[in-house]
């Protein structure tokens, strides 16, 4: 595990929005807004069934770390781990942070990611059906992640949802070139 | 009458009229079998082929004091194939349904309920039997705890399982012997025919998976179930069923006979049958309620 | 019944799905509960009672209707489970109960006179005969069906028939016939029938290989992929195998159903509903194809010609290959 202060920290412009927390490393952080996340939407965790004490190894492959995530509800656990710690983990999904983050609003179709190849899944295949589906049923916006309301919820959404929208249309086009036709 | 009946279940494959006339004879004449079922279920295509035989066969099988149940088509279509459902439903003789389209005009009259009827609970067993079933052999990946579970809770019809040969797993509409040499169904030339044990299909690792058989596809290995009796009749189970491969069936029903009377201990008797020309290994995971094609038990 | 419009039924596999769908013009939805009781008994997918009566409550207030599929046979000696979700469902107030056990049907038959009953295509009732034993036996007032008829076949099933019919035009495409199909417990252990799942995901893995990717399922290697090839879902029926010296995608190429072009077909057969498969879908999926579907039937209701209805679906392939299926006689 990276620890100390090793472990990567919100840019600042992000730390400004979370002023009461922003001295806290982006593991704890996270941590935190699963938590908090679970206390919003309790119903939102019983649908990962027996999937909640799953870890899974998140790898966005075009930054230097990685995480791990046990979504246990209010007993979640996000930590800010090396790439090389994959193996400890039940799941393991890797691919582009924005497309993986697009994942969360649900618009963009899991399956039709993970076909092309845009992400790639190893491990427990059903937990990963069981955390796609949840997330699919969540309706989340990257704001309800970070607990955030009002003005500056609709301002944090507008951006990374606007970013989001880019990489739809990419990954659009790459299922399309890549797949026959009949 | 012993304790435990055996059955010879229909005939799965496209076999022409003299094998299946050398074969029933020598059922006949040979085979320690109690009960006999005979007609095509697979395929209405291959019925004007076959039908002519069936009356003597019976005729031969019942002067040797068989019991001949008339097997009925599994996925009818046609309206020839439906009405030759009608058809076999009138006769006097057991009849075997395959497909609910029998049950309108053999209710009120005894029959067999199939592995292709989809029996998997005690409250459609007993809906079935009010009806006039008397012999259930439930699907093939239903467990023996499960089939005894239904035969416990109705006593007073008879469970039967499938204990050997291929596994009837799936029917479809598409015709698999047709399509593999380039065909489709109206027009398949009966290449199914050349695969009298059906035709093995493989995976590209070269693991024995699946058979072919026309619109049907089976397990590629052979269902070989040997109980011990009181496995059986411990749990209301009075009925064995045999499925008809090209290998000596006498041998195979002469080894469940011994078996089923507690002369050929389980072991003994699977040695027996691993020894006979079989199309591929022997399995028995689906009476365990295992995955079928796993080998609960070792030879 | 060929003069009524014809109703189109959408897949819901979450509460945020059931809205979607019914937000982009879904006639009906239909949904299962979260446990074996139903075919898609996927992780994280289904509807607990709670969520089902908040979903019949939001797809009732938008004129909606749902449609609950408690579709697999049920366990010996734990039938107790399945007609519990039988009375749920009726209690949350779905407007129809699909369902394919014996045990099931006389249940919701004796005890809920006011659901209507929709035979599922798990039931496999595809000749006059079999419907009818269903409708004189539970009173089934529709049947969906078993994907295995051409359109011709359908027309004149429905002239021999009393109930409605529900045809399936979009989405995943079983090549045996449903509830009739043990491939999956033979590979696996769990079934459509007994678990409510085909080929589960737990027995997946995609193994890494020097220059390919192998699918296997339980062991068995169902196709292999080229570095940076797409990859598929291990699905049994869908996978290549070698018979008869040839190495092919033996039972189906890895396609799915549309038979957009066929809509037209279908009512002139008389078919009362059109079903879209894919509650294991996610909502984007859904919206975008429950619309395309909504503006198409309507067209094909105000006569409509077929380029027109081709240029609305044109946008659903999805990248993947399509078939029409059995619609088409020559695919048998």
């Amino acid at each position: 595990m990276v620890t100390g202060n090793t472990e990567p920290r919100l840019p600042a412009v992000v730390r400004h929005l979370f002023p009461a927390f922003a001295g806290l490393p982006l593991g704890p952080l996270l941590t935190l807004s699963l938590r908090s996340l679970a206390g919003r939407q309790p119903r939102l965790f019983d649908r990962l069934g027996e999937h909640r004490t799953a870890c899974y190894f998140i790898d966005p492959i075009d930054l230097a770390f990685a995480f791990t995530v046990v979504p246990d509800a209010e007993r979640s656990i996000v930590r800010v781990v090396r790439k090389s710690e994959a193996a400890t983990s039940s799941v393991q999904i890797r691919g582009p942070i924005l497309t993986l983050l697009s994942l969360l609003d649900g618009t963009l179709d899991g399956d039709a990611l993970f076909f092309s190849r845009i992400i790639s899944i190893s491990g427990r295949t059903e937990a990963v059906l069981a955390l796609r589906n949840t997330i699919e049923d969540a309706e989340l916006r990257p704001a309800d992640l970070l607990g955030l309301r009002g003005a500056l919820a609709r301002l944090v959404d507008t951006g990374i949802l606007g970013a989001l929208g880019v990489v739809r249309q990419m990954a659009d086009r790459n299922s399309r070139d890549k797949a026959p036709e009949a | 009458m012993s304790a435990i009946a055996l059955t010879l279940g229909p005939v799965f494959f496209h076999w022409s009229p003299d094998r299946l006339s050398d074969f029933y004879r020598r059922i006949a004449d040979e085979a320690p079998i109690d009960r006999v079922h005979v007609g095509e279920v697979v395929c209405g295509k291959r019925m004007p082929f076959s039908d002519p035989a069936w009356p003597e066969i019976i005729e031969r099988l019942e002067r040797a004091g068989k019991e001949v149940v008339l097997s009925t088509l599994a996925a009818p279509a046609t309206v020839r194939e439906r009405r030759s459902i009608e058809d076999l439903c009138t006769d006097e003789r057991l009849v075997e349904i395959n497909d609910v389209t029998a049950l309108p005009s053999r209710s009120g009259k005894p029959f067999v309920t199939g592995p292709f009827l989809n029996v998997y609970n005690e409250a459609s067993a007993r809906f079935l039997i009010q009806r006039g079933a008397t012999t259930i052999c439930p699907p093939v990946e239903l467990s023996l705890a499960a089939v005894g579970a239904m035969a416990g809770a109705c006593p007073e019809t008879e469970f039967e399982i499938f204990a050997f040969g291929r596994l009837p797993l799936a029917l479809s509409g598409r015709c698999y012997h047709a399509r593999i040499h380039g065909l489709h169904k109206d027009s398949c030339q009966f290449t199914c025919e050349r695969d009298p044990d059906g035709l093995a299909v493989d995976t590209l690792d070269d693991q024995q998976f699946l058979a072919i058989n026309g619109v049907q596809t089976l397990s590629n290995q052979v269902q070989a179930f040997c109980p011990a009796p009181a496995d059986l009749t411990s749990r209301g189970v009075r009925r064995i069923r045999l499925s008809p491969h090209t290998c000596d069936m006498v041998e195979v029903a002469k080894t469940y006979r011994a078996l089923a009377d507690g002369r050929e201990d389980p072991k003994a008797a699977r040695f027996i049958l691993s020894c006979l020309d079989l199309p591929s290994t022997l399995v028995d995971g689906y009476a365990h309620g295992k995955p079928g094609w796993q080998a609960a038990t070792s030879i | 019944m060929t003069s009524g419009r014809m109703e189109l039924v959408c897949p819901a596999g979450t509460p945020a799905t059931l809205r979607a769908a019914v937000q982009a013009g879904a006639d009906a939805v239909y949904c299962g509960f979260r446990d074996e009781t139903n075919a898609r008994n996927f992780p994280g997918l289904n509807f607990s009672a709670e969520e089902l009566a908040e979903g019949v409550r939001f797809a009732h207030d938008h004129g909606s209707k749902v449609l609950v599929a408690i579709n697999t046979f049920a366990r010996v000696n734990d039938v107790g489970l399945w007609k519990k979700a039988a009375d749920t469902a009726a209690e949350c107030g779905a407007n129809a109960i699909i369902a394919a056990d014996i045990a099931v049907l006389d249940h919701v038959a004796k005890n809920h006179k006011q659901v209507r009953l929709h035979l599922s295509v798990q039931a496999a009732a595809a000749t006059p005969e079999a419907i009818g034993f269903y409708a004189t036996s539970f009173g089934i007032r529709r049947v969906v069906l078993p994907r295995v008829l051409s359109v011709q076949e359908i027309a004149a099933l429905n002239r021999a028939i009393e109930v409605e019919t529900e045809a399936f035009v979009f989405g995943g495409l079983c090549v045996m016939i449903e509830g009739r199909c043990y491939l999956s417990s033979y590979a696996t252990g769990k079934s459509p029938n007994l678990n409510g799942v085909c080929s589960p995901p737990e027995m997946v893995s995609y193994d890494d290989e020097p220059n390919s990717t192998a699918a296997r399922l339980s062991g068995f290697t169902i196709d292999r992929y080229e570095p940076g090839e797409p990859v598929g879902y291990p699905t049994l029926c869908k996978g290549k195998f070698k018979a008869g010296g040839k190495t092919s995608y033996l039972f189906e190429d890895p396609v799915s159903l549309n038979a957009g072009g066929m809509i037209a077909g279908l009512k002139a057969a008389g078919v009362t509903a059109l079903k879209i498969e894919g509650r294991q879908r996610g909502k984007g999926y859904v919206t975008e194809v429950v619309r395309a579907f909504r503006k198409a039937v309507d067209a094909v209701e105000q006569g409509g010609d077929a380029i027109e209805i081709d240029r609305i679906l044109a946008g659903q392939s999805e990248g993947s290959r399509q078939t029409a299926g059995a619609y088409s006689k020559k695919w048998r």
